[in-house]
């Protein structure tokens, strides 16, 4: 069954979308993370162009994180205060983000750009994650006694951020530290969400347990709050800068990615944790791989298409 | 007297001759070829994935060539991106802004094209893919010029097209069939990346390169219900848009996350 998505301007097999959407989701429940960064490869490997792919998953994120978000508000897991920091440097970084999509795809460089920083993002997480979870498994087996299952030394970072200045007082994180690491590093996340699509809850909940120092709960909770809103700012602005969003696919991945993170979630409590770290460490190194190749073989199509004026496809 | 009447015969026949160079470029005041579509138009709905349209047509001159064109009625804008190496990647190190080509550009005939006209004939009426190079023009957009780039940039842009299925030259008998050299029937497809716009669909006769008859069809391609809705306002009101796409997002995210009783997969 063939549907015809309407930016993307191609007909493509319904079922193949929703599958896809289902695969991300499926590992999204299982590892617990959001999949952006697997979804938008995988959508431009089927030919969904890439800056589609990628505001059609900031669309796609805004809904998925949005139960989460409302969840953890409810529970009281969302620290408002510094979700709001975060907040500002992604509504500004989002805001750079999607001025550089529309910069390098006028130069038609936006596709090598976005494959370079998933290249190095995904290479460094998933070598991270890799080495982490080998370390865990071995240590647990006893063959690696000397380390610890919580890697050591990352508090002395969240003390040398702390003493930065413009001290903010966190009550939900029980935290008084400068707002410079957390406005940044939101910055950061939105950028690369613009750029690629991506939700980045893989980069900021680690960054914000480790180096700004919040309790793990707060963090998720006030992560998902901010990619609600980052992501509803970088699908509004691609809409508006790039036209690239195409809300129908957005809605076939939705479905897809919810009914495949109910079995992720149910298959993942069968799983140890370094196991799927490590499941998801080669997932990611894979996905690194193929990129890196895509830029460094040579194309079979050395011309391209730009982009029309004016936007669209 | 007489020399005046000879004057005026050789000025008739000049003019005449003019008048038979003139009109092979005005197709239109040849004979009619006849022609009927299955359809005229093709609506793009939430399922669409291409059409195909069937013609049928009546040769008015039985037994001469057929050649039939279908091109997009306005030629386009476009802007190509050709790629080489910079250290050990590869990246869009040039860009060439081109025009005079069309977006869509498709022949049927039952031989080979230069056995029906002539190089100049197939280029007045812009038949066939040197005619569309001929037409074609580039201007150095970004980067560096080299001697091959037009030669690179029309046989890319041919290559993309192709796998587009936007454009196709057959030269075979079996895709125009002619019954009795006089009744042909022939279908094109048009592709799901055929967008929105007027396409023309034209029969021309040729008798020993001339050509003697002509027909043309006009098909519409447009988007229609839901298709049209998102393309017109995201195109139009893309702020609307915008707004649209998150609201729905996110009310879609929260009816998921109740109808599974869960926070969502994250």
């Amino acid at each position: 069954m063939e549907i015809y998505l309407p930016i993307a301007g191609m007909s493509i097999n319904l079922f193949l979308v929703v599958g896809i959407g289902g695969m991300v989701g499926f590992l999204s429940g299982l590892f617990g993370v959001g999949g952006g960064f697997l979804l938008t490869p995988l959508m431009m490997m089927i030919g969904i162009p890439p800056a589609v792919a990628a505001a059609s998953d900031s669309n796609q994120i805004c809904a998925a994180a949005a139960s989460g978000a409302f969840a953890h508000w409810r529970l009281g897991n969302v620290d408002f205060k510094m979700g709001g920091v975060i907040l500002a440097g992604g509504i500004l970084g989002g805001t750079i983000g999607v001025q550089l999509v529309k910069i390098l795809r006028a130069m038609g460089n936006f596709e090598f750009v976005m494959k370079v920083v998933y290249v190095i993002m995904l290479g460094l997480v998933g070598s991270a994650m890799f080495i982490e979870s080998l370390r865990t498994i071995r240590a647990s087996r006893g063959l690696d006694p000397g380390v610890a299952a919580a890697p050591a030394g990352e508090p002395k970072l969240a003390r040398l951020f702390a003493k930065l200045p413009l001290k903010m007082h966190f009550e939900r994180s029980g935290l008084h530290t400068s707002a410079i690491f957390p406005f940044t590093i939101g910055t950061i996340v939105g950028i690369m969400a613009a750029l690629l699509g991506v939700g980045g809850g893989f980069i900021m909940v680690p960054a914000m347990i480790y180096i700004i120092g919040m309790p793990t709960i707060a963090a998720i909770g006030t992560d998902l709050f901010q990619i609600v809103l980052t992501s509803a700012n970088v699908t509004l602005q691609q809409a508006f800068v790039n036209k690239t969003v195409d809300l129908l696919l957005a809605l076939i991945l939705l479905a897809g990615s919810t009914i495949g993170a109910q079995f992720g979630a149910a298959f993942g409590k069968r799983l140890k944790g370094e196991q799927i770290r490590i499941l998801l460490a080669i997932i990611v190194l894979t996905l690194t791989v193929k990129l890196f190749l895509d830029l460094v073989l040579t194309p079979s199509d050395l011309v391209s298409l730009a982009p029309a004026k004016g936007g669209g496809h | 007297m007489r020399r005046g009447a000879i004057l005026l015969l050789a000025t008739a026949l000049v003019m005449a001759g003019g008048a038979v160079t003139l009109a092979a470029i005005s197709p239109e005041v040849k004979q009619k070829v006849l022609t009927a579509a299955s359809k005229n138009l093709i609506e793009i709905g939430v399922s669409y994935r291409g059409d195909q349209i069937h013609f049928f047509g009546v040769n008015p001159v039985p037994g001469t060539d057929l050649v039939i064109k279908l091109t997009a009625e306005k030629d386009e804008d476009i802007k190509l991106s050709v790629k080489g190496r910079v250290g050990p990647f590869w990246m869009t190190v040039k860009q060439y802004d081109v025009t005079g080509t069309p977006f869509m550009y498709k022949i049927h005939t039952g031989k080979p094209l230069e056995q029906i006209v002539s190089k100049e004939t197939a280029q007045e009426l812009e038949l066939g893919y040197e005619a569309i190079r001929h037409k074609m023009k580039m201007v150095l957009a970004r980067g560096e010029a080299a001697p091959d780039d037009a030669d690179k940039v029309f046989k890319g842009m041919i290559k993309i097209k192709e796998e587009a299925n936007l454009y196709n030259i057959v030269e075979d008998p079996k895709r125009l069939e002619v019954a009795e050299g006089k009744l042909f029937k022939h279908y094109f497809r048009f592709p799901p990346a055929a967008t929105e716009g007027r396409y023309q669909v034209e029969s021309f006769c040729f008798d020993k390169g001339q050509l003697v008859g002509y027909g043309k069809d006009i098909i519409e391609i447009k988007k229609v219900g839901l298709e049209h809705w998102f393309t017109y306002t995201s195109q139009e009101h893309p702020v609307f848009f915008g707004i649209f796409a998150v609201v729905v997002a996110v009310a879609a995210g929260l009816g998921v996350g109740i109808i599974f009783g869960k926070g969502g997969h994250h």
